[in-house]
């Protein structure tokens, strides 16, 4: 599984898709991740998964568009992740 | 609907599986205090019945059905409501609950033709927004959710900020340069880009929410500060998972 260069980053990824779309596989995936960054990093994980599932309904449910700025940067990221403003 | 009549000092992570920083606890009180308070359009009472219904919304058969389906429009029928909510404000908490990720304009406009206000609508997300980043963090450390506070009695304050205007979002929302000394406050903390003016029709929910994401995240000010680290996972772990989050929610923000 890719990890983007980031340190963790296959963990923090399995960590990130379990939760969502595998619930049955979650509690392995936050496992590996707490052996891979530790106690504290995990609860860090945690918190930013967390308030990220909060922010994404603020932003889809209010239709704030993305900065120009923003979007000129993650062109390539958005087509990547099949992404696209509307 | 599963409240309970203490006070946010009993929300507390004993029976968590691993120890909590003392800020989240802190944060999450103050969280939970505002969510069962009068908001600025809502009563209390409504308010725990939003969080009430936004935990419920996962179970609808009705959202099930409609997430599997090409277009949600394809399904009809009733949703499976925990509250006595107006059928117009369960809509919306179901849509934004469970298919955030095909929410279109038309479900704001067709709030606003049910009869609710674009404050209410904005009031709705942002109380979702809080209990939705509780309840997760709950879930993702494996233990039982918070129960609700009991809400407490009285009015709603309903000032709206006469800065807002239509240009942003659907929704009004205000700029920076557009605050009066009533909302004075809204921005304190934050560089006010379009996140953070997504709920400011209702300052009290941008104030509550971004108080939480600056625990559960990191402060506005710290979030470029590369050169140090001011939690166990670094700032590229940090944006790495958000952006996976993002993306698995298909967010485009």
């Amino acid at each position: 599984m890719a990890d983007g260069g980031v340190a963790s980053g296959a963990a923090l990824t399995a960590y990130a898709d379990a939760f969502f779309t595998d619930g049955s596989g979650f509690a392995a995936a936050r496992e590996r991740l707490q052996r891979e960054v530790g106690e504290e990093a995990s609860v860090d994980a945690a918190a930013v998964l967390a308030i990220f599932n909060a922010v994404v309904r603020i932003a889809d449910a209010t239709g704030i568009p993305l900065e120009e700025t923003k979007a000129r940067m993650s062109v390539d990221i958005r087509d990547a992740l099949g992404l696209e403003g509307r | 609907m599963h409240v309970t009549a203490g006070t946010a000092e009993t929300l507390d992570y004993r029976r968590s599986p691993l120890p909590v920083r003392d800020e989240l606890v802190a944060a999450h009180r103050r969280a939970w205090t505002r969510l069962a308070a009068p908001g600025e359009w809502w009563t209390g009472a409504v308010r725990v019945a939003i969080a009430t219904e936004t935990r419920a919304a996962t179970n609808c058969a009705l959202c099930k059905d409609r997430r599997a389906a090409l277009s949600p429009y394809a399904v009809t029928g009733t949703h499976t409501a925990a509250t006595s909510l107006p059928e117009v404000l369960v809509e919306v908490i179901h849509r934004v609950r469970t298919d955030t990720g095909r929410l279109t304009r038309q479900v704001y406009d067709e709030a606003l033709a049910g009869g609710l206000s674009d404050a209410e609508y904005v009031e709705t997300i942002g109380v979702m927004a809080t209990v939705i980043a509780i309840d997760t963090f709950c879930d993702a450390m494996g233990m039982p959710r918070h129960a609700l506070l009991a809400p407490v009695p009285g009015e709603p304050r309903r000032r709206r900020p006469t800065g807002a205007k239509e240009v942003l979002a659907w929704v009004p929302t205000v700029a920076p340069e557009d605050v009066a000394e009533a909302e004075a406050g809204m921005y304190d903390g934050l560089a006010a880009v379009n996140i953070h003016r997504a709920l400011s029709l209702v300052p009290a929910e941008v104030e509550g929410f971004f108080d939480l994401d600056a625990v559960q995240y990191l402060p506005d000010a710290l979030l470029r500060d590369f050169g140090t680290e001011y939690r166990a996972l670094t700032h590229a772990q940090i944006e790495f998972l958000a952006a996976r989050v993002s993306a698995i929610n298909q967010c485009f923000y």
